[in-house]
């Protein structure tokens, strides 16, 4: 069963009005000024939009491959040091940040396909939902951080009780709190704190963008005919839940 | 949400109108995803707390590769889009490994130098490695330290690593 978007144009619209837009090849652009000039038709621009943004998610992937090539090399020489530090990660909090993203993958999911189906209170609710559950995630990630900060567990040289910093640190960290972890613990939190950090950026901007597709949506921009946007923004949002697939396991899940 | 339309894929050449025509999976499809999706966590975290050594990574990246697999073929479309998208995606996948594969080989068979002997070493035996800097032998001038034509000292052990033997001043 094809979706046609044939239905979309009134016959209003496939005469161009005078001036600038009297060329032909202009025609039927004007019934969906969500089709740009430069496209012929939107299954060309549709693919244009998909092609330009899984090379952007193929850029992140090796974006991200750079600090996961670092935590590889890192796990290999110290092994022990990784096993002690992981166990200082809390599994409850980990496990239910990974549901939480995984579910948020689905509400984005559905809301795509809410878009494609012409639906746009679904589409928003879907939105909405996916919104609060990287609010709930970056809410559990601040409770996380505070511990570590509290404990002492902190990226490189600030690990420890740090007195340098202009007490900054010596005021959050207790040094009677501080676990003892093996020889190079430290490198593990520094590879923590970056790995997640930048996620948690990743997560922020996807916040962002979100929002902005869910006010265009409210502004009735979106359709079955173009929902292309939605879909860009959902692709994004399910590579910041791979992101997080992975990193899962290899922080918190270590043996 | 009971819309079940399940459109098998097109070949978006097969309609002139130049409309998109992009597969639509049901809900109920979806939530199966999410479900299985859990369970999958469910599992990596269960095995985790099973003792099996080396196995323990190899089987939480097996697990969530299946899950990555999942998110990347149906939440995100890959599997009904442009075939040439996948394409990217397994193309930047490909250059992942290169990068894992050269890089944890070479960091991972790492000697170490033995100042004292001035040769590679590898740490858990104590053997030499291999390719690595040979044990100087006495074996004419040319291997003492002298000053070469451009006026480096050059040839034989380190300073202050004369194994015993007498070398030239």
């Amino acid at each position: 069963m094809s979706q046609s978007a044939s239905t979309a144009e009134s016959p209003a619209s496939v005469h161009p009005p005078s001036g600038d837009h009297a060329d032909s090849h202009d025609e039927g652009h004007h019934g969906r000024p969500w089709l740009a000039h430069h496209f012929d038709t939107p299954a060309q621009q549709f693919d244009a939009a998909k092609l330009g943004m899984w090379a952007f998610l193929g850029q992140e992937l090796l974006f991200f491959s750079g600090v996961f090539v670092c935590y590889g090399i890192f796990r290999n020489w110290y092994p022990a040091a990784f096993s002690g530090a992981s166990h200082e990660l809390n599994r409850v909090m980990g496990a239910s940040n990974t549901i939480v993203l995984l579910f948020s993958s689905w509400t984005a999911a559905m809301a795509v396909r809410a878009a494609q189906l012409g639906k746009r209170s679904q589409t928003t609710g879907f939105l909405v939902v996916t919104i609060a559950c990287a609010f709930v995630f970056l809410v559990v990630k601040y409770f996380e951080y505070q511990h570590k900060f509290h404990l002492g567990l902190l990226p490189g040289k600030y690990y420890g009780h740090p007195t340098d910093g202009g007490g900054f640190f010596a005021a959050i960290t207790n040094p009677e709190e501080t676990p003892h972890l093996p020889y190079k613990a430290h490198i593990f939190f520094s590879l923590y704190f970056v790995m997640t950090g930048i996620h948690a950026l990743h997560v922020i901007v996807g916040i962002g963008v979100l929002i902005w597709i869910l006010k265009r949506n409210l502004n009735r921009e979106f359709s079955k005919e173009f929902f292309t946007p939605v879909d860009l923004v959902a692709l994004y949002w399910h590579l910041v839940d791979l992101i997080w697939i992975y990193l899962f396991p290899l922080l918190y899940l270590i043996d | 949400m009971s819309d079940t339309t399940h459109s098998a894929s097109h070949d978006q050449h097969a309609h002139d109108d130049g409309a998109v025509h992009s597969h639509i999976s049901s809900a109920r499809f979806y939530v199966g995803i999410f479900a299985t999706l859990v369970v999958l966590t469910v599992l990596t975290v269960g095995i985790s707390y099973i003792h099996l050594g080396a196995l323990n990574l190899a089987v939480a990246i097996v697990i969530a590769s299946i899950k990555a697999s999942l998110v990347v073929m149906f939440f995100m479309h890959l599997r009904y889009d442009n075939r040439f998208n996948a394409l990217i995606f397994v193309c930047s996948l490909m250059f992942i490994g290169v990068f894992f594969a050269y890089t944890l080989n070479d960091t991972g068979h790492r000697g170490e130098v033995d100042v004292e002997q001035g040769t590679e070493f590898l740490p858990a035996d104590g053997k030499a490695a291999p390719g690595g800097m040979p044990e100087m032998k006495d074996e004419g001038p040319a291997t003492r330290r002298h000053e070469s034509e451009h006026g480096a000292q050059v040839g034989g052990p380190l300073p202050d690593q004369d194994q015993g033997k007498k070398t030239p001043p």
